[in-house]
């Protein structure tokens, strides 16, 4: 393929996506869309930013029981909102920013920083893949289980690059995110880990975005240490799930 | 106007770096994703920077922000599955709940013992 054919590839897939956010049903779903997020960070503000109500869960769920009432068809929605979906590329560069912003903490705890994130980041899918794989579920779910404790974005398109549903992978990741941070605390005194920057490695690498939150709230520390665990553990899955199983 | 012009530097750094990446991985049948690609081709330029960009951090904060939107139509995409969800349920359950329960604490535990050291002679 030639740089030109490339770049013809990749306006192409941009031109559909305004021209879809250019008609009536595109400018109307993505307004659904945004009007339920709007209501759902006030409610998660409400009920001071339990896990459990995460704007995202309220949100699909708002979205689906419109789409339902009206005409139930959720390709036709994907279609009509594609530049929300679009966006999500550049929303996964833009991680290169918390990520920068935590480098020193990096170049300070050197290997022991990777060798801790490495171990949640292994541990976590291991996991998740051995009971999948035990059940006997098809391959492509097997394959999803792998990312899901990464975020989303990453998650999905590692997930497709391996044979994973990338619509199964984001939910499977935002579930895994939402019972990492509501049993965390529990978890944390039963395993006795009373470190905060341990429990903040924890939180980010095995419930990414929704964990390091949670971490978020807890400490200025824990939420940093999370933030790293998110972001490297993202990278770390990301490059070496496709080489090993693409 | 400053704002203005600031956003829209910050918006063709992001949106050159994605592009890059996509780029590449189409021109080198690379393994990974082009996002990704265009993420550690952000951060390579940070680095090498040695200091944050104040145009691109402005461009980023909104979509880091509400990056949860984003993941609306890729989510509701699951209703399309429903019937393997269905019935592979407890595999489900039980590598969603109970994994991600046990592998928060082992990871704790790990990560403690690997940093312990470290921390300990920081403090």
């Amino acid at each position: 393929m030639t740089v030109v054919d490339a770049l013809e590839l990749i306006f192409h897939d941009f031109a559909g996506v305004v021209q879809a956010t250019l008609t009536f049903n595109g400018a109307l779903w993505i307004g659904v869309t945004l009007a339920w997020y709007v209501l759902a960070l006030n409610i998660h503000r409400f009920v001071k930013g339990s896990p459990l109500l995460h704007p995202l869960v309220v949100t699909a769920s708002g979205v689906g029981m419109t789409i339902a009432l009206v005409h139930g068809d959720i390709r036709q929605y994907q279609l009509d909102a594609a530049l929300i979906h679009w966006l999500l590329g550049p929303a996964t560069v833009a991680l290169a920013i918390p990520m920068y912003n935590q480098w020193h903490q990096v170049r300070d705890l050197g290997w022991r920083l990777i060798a801790a994130v490495g171990a949640g980041g292994i541990i976590a899918p291991l996991l998740a893949w051995s009971v999948v794989y035990i059940f006997d579920t098809p391959l492509a779910i097997q394959m999803t289980m792998l990312v899901k404790s990464i975020t989303t974005p990453l998650a999905m398109e590692a997930g497709a690059k391996i044979g994973g549903v990338p619509a199964l992978a984001a939910v499977f990741v935002i579930i895994t995110g939402i019972v990492g941070a509501v049993v965390s605390d529990l978890v944390f005194r039963l395993c006795r880990v009373t470190s905060l920057q341990a429990q903040g490695i924890a939180m980010g690498t095995v419930a990414h975005a929704v964990g390091t939150a949670k971490a978020l709230q807890m400490n200025e520390h824990t939420g940093a240490m999370a933030t790293l665990g998110l972001c490297l553990n993202g990278i770390m899955t990301a490059i070496v799930v496709p080489l090993l199983f693409g | 106007m400053k704002t203005i012009k600031k956003s829209l530097t910050g918006w063709a750094g992001l949106l050159g770096c994605f592009v890059t990446g996509k780029l590449l991985v189409l021109l080198f049948d690379f393994p990974l994703p082009g996002a990704l690609t265009g993420l550690l081709l952000l951060l390579t330029f940070l680095i090498l920077r040695g200091q944050p960009s104040p145009s691109i951090t402005a461009a980023a904060s909104p979509l880091l922000k509400h990056m949860s939107v984003l993941f609306i139509p890729a989510v509701l995409g699951v209703g399309l599955y429903w019937d393997d969800i269905a019935q592979h349920s407890t595999a489900l359950i039980g590598a969603i709940f109970v994994s991600t329960t046990v592998a928060l604490g082992l990871a704790g535990m790990a990560a403690e013992k690997i940093l312990n050291k470290r921390i300990a002679t920081s403090k």
